[in-house]
């Protein structure tokens, strides 16, 4: 929706633009992509970008497993969502930077960490692209039109608060990155018939049970505080748990952050006020 | 078997991509810790083939095989007959799919199987709608909700029928073995799926599994709303064992607006509609009781 509304905004300002998401199989919280081509002339190419001129990152924690400055253009720029310093985040490039905290603009002004709204006004801000005033009208159509005018509203809001917060350098990377692996086995590995056994692969586990590799960690926004103390080991956190992301010990219980998606289901369900969830 | 005696080991493991408070996800996780590891999984397109087998990557520890939208419950006979053959029969086959996939697509060939007893375990697990392909009405989506395809104008507001009585289906079968649970309910839940573990012949368990993302609630209530469910009315936990036909749960007739309320499915419902939600609960639970009483 953020790729449609600044489409939307770059149109009103007399462009052409043309937006479109790109997601696999996974449900909602997994990483996506999202493109956005704007010109002054007929966009007729219909392709995913692969050369960017401004990468939008949503989720700080990508940049630890996705190399998001692949193919960016010269003089390009990145925007981050994250409550660091421009200079502080690191993409492995020389790169002009901008960094706006827009979850807690969203956690504010929308009261959920919904961040496609706040982070094109951080992009109207960074890049000069397109006004901040339309940003606001693009919003008011895309999102308005979708989910009602009063949340329309609000996400304008969203837009403009982040626009203000928004901070604008340069970073110097050094961390290096390699694009993940596929799994392409040749006739002989592949199993006969259909049935799959668990193989180690050089891009890492496939078969029965291999998604364990799969860290899901990075989906969440709020974490589970845990009282040690406080709790009474009834378990219900253990099997309430979607991810089975709580492990039994002896006298207390482990979350493990690899997997954990922050729905917040074990503090809401714990008897003893054992778990409480925080950023 | 108690809650502290389920085994640590997660047969449907960590890492696939259920979203965040997924219900089906954590029915799916236990009840695979209660049916141990000498279980065949059938799975149609649904929600759960998605996140739990991405060829090719896979959260399930036992066999697993996918099959098309409509035959879930003839594959796992076929599955079921030839273990048979291989004196292989103590292997339980369990059919899982949701409601889609089961009271619309499926139900012929689950009826087909039903009839002719075959002996297997079908779990269907009721996220009341098409959640896969974003959130399409099913048969088993209740009255008054919004989904893409029952949207909320001028006209109409949400599903204008009743939610099809999935388990009263399966028990005229005449089956050994059918039972309703809910992820809010976890002796129920452990104690329906033993039971179901331990008989032979068709057996069907449909399991309430609140979804965050179509239900339009809060990710952390998913289990809160499963426990209001039963407590309104909305979901009767009940089970019919050899024709016998027990109340597991009386509920404790919780206004429905009550379970209305977190979901924003259903914000536009209007006093009225709340008010002929309430009557046909009213009405289910008065049918579900005399039901129980008749099959004695």
């Amino acid at each position: 929706m953020a790729a449609q509304a600044l489409a939307s905004s770059a149109h009103s300002e007399g462009g052409y633009a043309t937006a479109f998401p790109f997601f696999g199989a996974e449900r909602r919280g997994a990483p996506v992509l999202a493109f956005t081509r704007i010109d002054e002339k007929r966009v007729y190419r219909k392709t995913q970008v692969y050369e960017p001129d401004y990468v939008v990152v949503l989720d700080e924690s990508l940049l630890d497993t996705v190399n998001v400055v692949e193919g960016l253009k010269e003089g390009g720029m990145v925007l981050v969502n994250s409550s660091k310093q421009p200079a502080e985040v690191d993409v492995g490039i020389d790169v002009k930077m901008a960094t706006v905290d827009a979850t807690s603009v969203a956690l504010e002004v929308l009261k959920q960490p919904a961040t496609n709204s706040s982070i094109l006004g951080a992009l109207s801000k960074a890049t000069g692209l397109v006004s901040i005033e339309s940003i606001e009208k693009g919003i008011l159509q895309v999102f308005g039109d979708r989910l009602g005018p009063k949340i329309g509203e609000k996400n304008a809001k969203a837009a403009r608060v982040a626009y203000d917060r928004t901070l604008v350098g340069e970073s110097h990377g050094k961390r290096e990155l390699k694009s993940a692996e596929k799994w392409l086995p040749d006739v002989k590995e592949l199993p006969i018939g259909v049935a799959g056994v668990p193989m180690s692969t050089s891009a890492g586990a496939v078969g029965p049970g291999s998604f364990v590799e799969n860290k899901t960690g990075t989906w969440k926004v709020f974490r589970p505080e845990y009282d040690t103390e406080k709790c009474t080991m009834c378990n219900f956190c253990w099997f309430y748990c979607p991810e089975g992301c709580i492990y039994r010990k002896e006298d207390h219980m482990d979350f493990d952050m690899d997997y954990c998606k922050g729905c917040g289901i074990c503090a809401n369900e714990c008897p003893a006020d054992a778990i409480r969830m925080v950023r | 078997m108690k809650l502290k005696d389920l085994p640590d080991e997660e047969l449907f493991t960590r890492g696939h991509t259920a979203c965040a408070g997924c219900g089906a996800a954590i029915a799916v996780r236990n009840l695979m810790k209660v049916l141990g590891p000498n279980t065949m999984v059938v799975n149609p397109a649904c929600c759960l083939l998605i996140f739990g087998a991405t060829y090719p990557y896979l959260a399930w520890k036992v066999p697993f095989h996918h099959v098309a939208f409509e035959n879930t419950a003839a594959c796992a006979t076929g599955m079921s007959r030839a273990m048979k053959v291989l004196g292989k029969d103590e292997t339980l086959i369990m059919g899982i799919a949701g409601d889609g996939g089961t009271a619309d697509i499926g139900i012929q060939a689950l009826s087909g199987a039903a009839e002719r007893n075959e002996n297997m375990l079908y779990v269907m697990y009721d996220n009341e709608a098409y959640m896969n392909t974003g959130i399409q009405r099913s048969g088993s989506t209740p009255f008054g909700a919004w989904t893409t395809t029952t949207p909320v104008g001028k006209v109409k507001a949400g599903k204008s029928n009743f939610k099809k009585d999935m388990p009263l289906i399966m028990m005229a079968h005449n089956v050994p073995y059918v039972a309703t649970a809910s992820v809010g309910h976890i002796q129920d839940f452990i104690r329906k799926f033993e039971k179901a573990k331990s008989m032979k012949g068709f057996r069907y368990i449909q399991v309430f599994t609140p979804c965050p993302t179509g239900w339009r609630h809060d990710t952390a209530k998913t289990v809160e709303i499963a426990k209001l469910a039963v407590d309104t009315g909305m979901w009767t936990l009940y089970e019919s064992e050899n024709g016998k036909v027990t109340i597991s749960k009386k509920p404790k007739m919780t206004p429905v607006a009550e379970y209305l309320k977190p979901q924003g499915r259903f914000r536009h419902m209007s006093e009225e509609d709340v008010k002929s939600l309430q009557d046909w609960v009213m009405k289910k639970w008065e049918a579900d009781e005399k039901y129980a009483q008749c099959r004695q």
